[in-house]
């Protein structure tokens, strides 16, 4: 899911047509980084993202569910959009000047049929 | 006379045959799918040994790197599996067919999360979160499940 970590605890995100841009960012879902205290904490951050399905994914789903099982098209589809929620996650924190996310949660919501929108949320702090 | 009687059998099977058939091929196919699959899944967490997962929030020991980690799957019933299951819904009790499938689905979001945690050099997952959704089709006919696996691995 996280692609090229730089290193342990760091996340680079992916480049999407933008610029490559690596940010330095530790996360964690629990309440501090562990090993390390909190400084500043500088509120919560979002990173949302919704998602259609191709149609030609749809249609392969649609023969998977004869025999049931993983529908692998789909698995890696909310894979790279919460990866992409994540680097908005990111961004924000960044812009916040954080170098660390904790408490991160995952939520995810069926807005229509063949849509969903993947959100990451968290508290951007200053560890040190 | 003759002729009418085997026209309709005919006719009878046949249209059997299109109403029946593939329930029944969802029914022998997705079962010796599944149990495949189910297998091949409790060989994979034999292999892995002990567990390196836990819900706790405090690290067991001294901790020198960390990061989020997280493993997810998409699994649907049958078509079979969701005929018997929409009948179950008649008469309530439990849903058996859906209860198998959703119990798999986790335990491979788990092991997935196991086996990237090692792969990225993680000793141990704390925190482990699961996390169950609904995704529909653009239709809204078929309904699949998404099960999020997500932690903090931490190497000691």
């Amino acid at each position: 899911m996280f692609e090229k970590p730089t290193s342990h605890g760091t996340y680079m995100p992916p480049a999407e047509g933008q610029p490559v841009q690596s940010i330095e960012m530790l996360m964690s879902n629990t309440e501090t980084i562990p090993g390390q205290s909190i400084i500043q904490m500088l509120g919560v951050v979002t990173g949302s993202t919704v998602r259609a399905k191709h149609i030609g994914k749809d249609i392969l789903a649609g023969f998977k569910n004869i025999v049931g099982g993983e529908l692998k098209g789909y698995t890696e589809l909310l894979q790279e959009a919460r990866a992409q929620a994540l680097q908005r996650l990111v961004m924000e924190a960044n812009s916040r000047g954080a170098n660390a996310i904790v408490n991160i949660r995952f939520a995810t919501s069926a807005i229509a049929g063949g849509a969903a929108e993947l959100m990451a949320y968290g508290t951007a702090v200053v560890v040190g | 006379m003759r002729q009418d009687e085997a026209d309709l059998i005919l006719s009878i099977g046949l249209s059997l045959l299109v109403a029946v058939g593939p329930l029944l091929f969802s029914w022998i196919f997705g079962n010796i799918y599944q149990k495949k699959k189910q297998e091949e899944l409790g060989v994979r967490v034999k292999a892995f040994g002990t567990d390196n997962l836990t819900t706790l929030k405090t690290p067991p020991a001294q901790v020198s790197a960390s990061g989020l980690l997280s493993a997810n799957i998409i699994m649907s019933v049958s078509w079979w599996q969701k005929l018997v299951g929409g009948l179950k819904t008649i008469f309530g009790g439990q849903v058996e067919t859906w209860d198998r499938v959703l119990a798999w689905a986790r335990k491979e979001a788990l092991q997935r999360l196991r086996e990237q945690a090692r792969a990225k050099g993680f000793d141990n997952v704390i925190n482990v979160r699961l996390d169950t959704s609904e995704i529909q089709s653009s239709k809204g006919r078929n309904t699949a499940i998404e099960i999020l696996a997500y932690g903090t691995g931490i190497k000691t």
